[in-house]
């Protein structure tokens, strides 16, 4: 009914392969695609690196929170990095230009931050500006609902009407919950397969004549 | 004034009222986008199904995304936990009960 096809999950990172393929059975037999995603949330460089090197191939999107600037640096410039986003409770550290210009992977928004009795209204202001800087950079937007519980589900449209009526481009935001998603998870999954090098080179069989 | 039609689909697990839904339906649209927004955007419940937990709301065209936004921001209805899902928007109610049929 919420109208979603495929879901991101956020699982914990010692969970058992067993468990991982119960869940997803469990969304694949009420007709959802499961892909697993991992929130990094790392305070200094050296340990998003490592974690990085140690997770970036067992899941399908690696996200990083950005909670400093040094991070943030890192999480923008890095081309394993799917997806960034940004503590809205850290007032003393933003999204800026600067990152736009860094920026290989996508923004991503989520909707439960920005949920009343949240955080306040500042929310809006600071999720304005991100989205200025976005469609001023033009840069890959994800919109995601967040939600750790029932209640926080809202429909992908809905998402997408909230993004552009803070400001975001409405094509960006119908994108955000459609297309680019899936074309982050299908980029990871040719650049997962043995016989990818890298963009562009791929082992292909020799004809036999 | 020509309108679009949003039916949202109320999932809870108490019984939600026409009275509380339309309430929290106002005051989500008043609280994000003040009077005058209320106003441009001209939230109305149109029908509201308790058994079936649908509700229809009509606003003004050029508004449905706001509409969307503002329905998306209700988290709750005389205070008990909703979550309000837009499954259809037409321009006309014929059109999102064929819409939902189809």
């Amino acid at each position: 009914m919420a109208g979603y096809s495929t879901v991101g999950l956020t699982l914990p990172t010692g969970l058992f392969q067993d468990r991982v393929v119960e869940i997803r059975n469990a969304f694949r037999d009420n007709g959802l695609d499961v892909f697993l995603r991992l929130d990094l949330s790392s305070r200094s460089r050296e340990e998003l690196l490592r974690s990085l090197r140690r997770f970036r191939n067992g899941y399908d999107i690696i996200a990083v929170k950005c909670s400093s600037a040094r991070v943030a640096h890192v999480a923008c410039r890095d081309r394993r990095v799917d997806l960034v986003f940004f503590d809205h409770e850290n007032l003393n550290f933003r999204f800026t230009h600067a990152l736009a210009n860094l920026l290989q992977g996508a923004l991503e928004m989520n909707l439960a931050s920005i949920m009343p009795g949240n955080l306040g209204p500042n929310i809006y202001v600071s999720i304005s500006k991100q989205f200025d800087i976005a469609n001023e950079h033009r840069l890959k937007v994800v919109l995601s609902s967040g939600a750790d519980r029932s209640e926080l589900i809202r429909s992908p449209i809905q998402v997408a009407a909230l993004a552009s009526t803070l400001g975001l481009q409405e094509r960006t935001a119908l994108e955000g919950v459609s297309s680019m998603p899936l074309s982050i998870v299908e980029n990871n999954a040719r650049k997962r397969n043995p016989t990818h090098i890298e963009d562009g080179v791929q082992i292909v069989p020799a004809r036999v004549k | 004034m020509t309108r679009r039609y949003v039916l949202v689909a109320i999932i809870s697990d108490h019984e939600v009222t026409e009275e509380q839904f339309g309430s929290a339906l106002t005051d989500a649209v008043r609280k994000n986008f003040g009077d005058i927004g209320f106003g441009r955007i001209s939230p109305k419940l149109i029908r509201f199904d308790p058994t079936k937990s649908m509700a229809i709301v009509a606003c003004k065209r050029e508004m449905v995304r706001e509409l969307e936004a503002g329905i998306a921001l209700i988290s709750d209805c005389g205070e008990l936990p909703v979550t309000p899902l837009v499954v259809q928007v037409s321009g006309t109610i014929k059109g999102l009960k064929r819409k939902r049929k189809g």
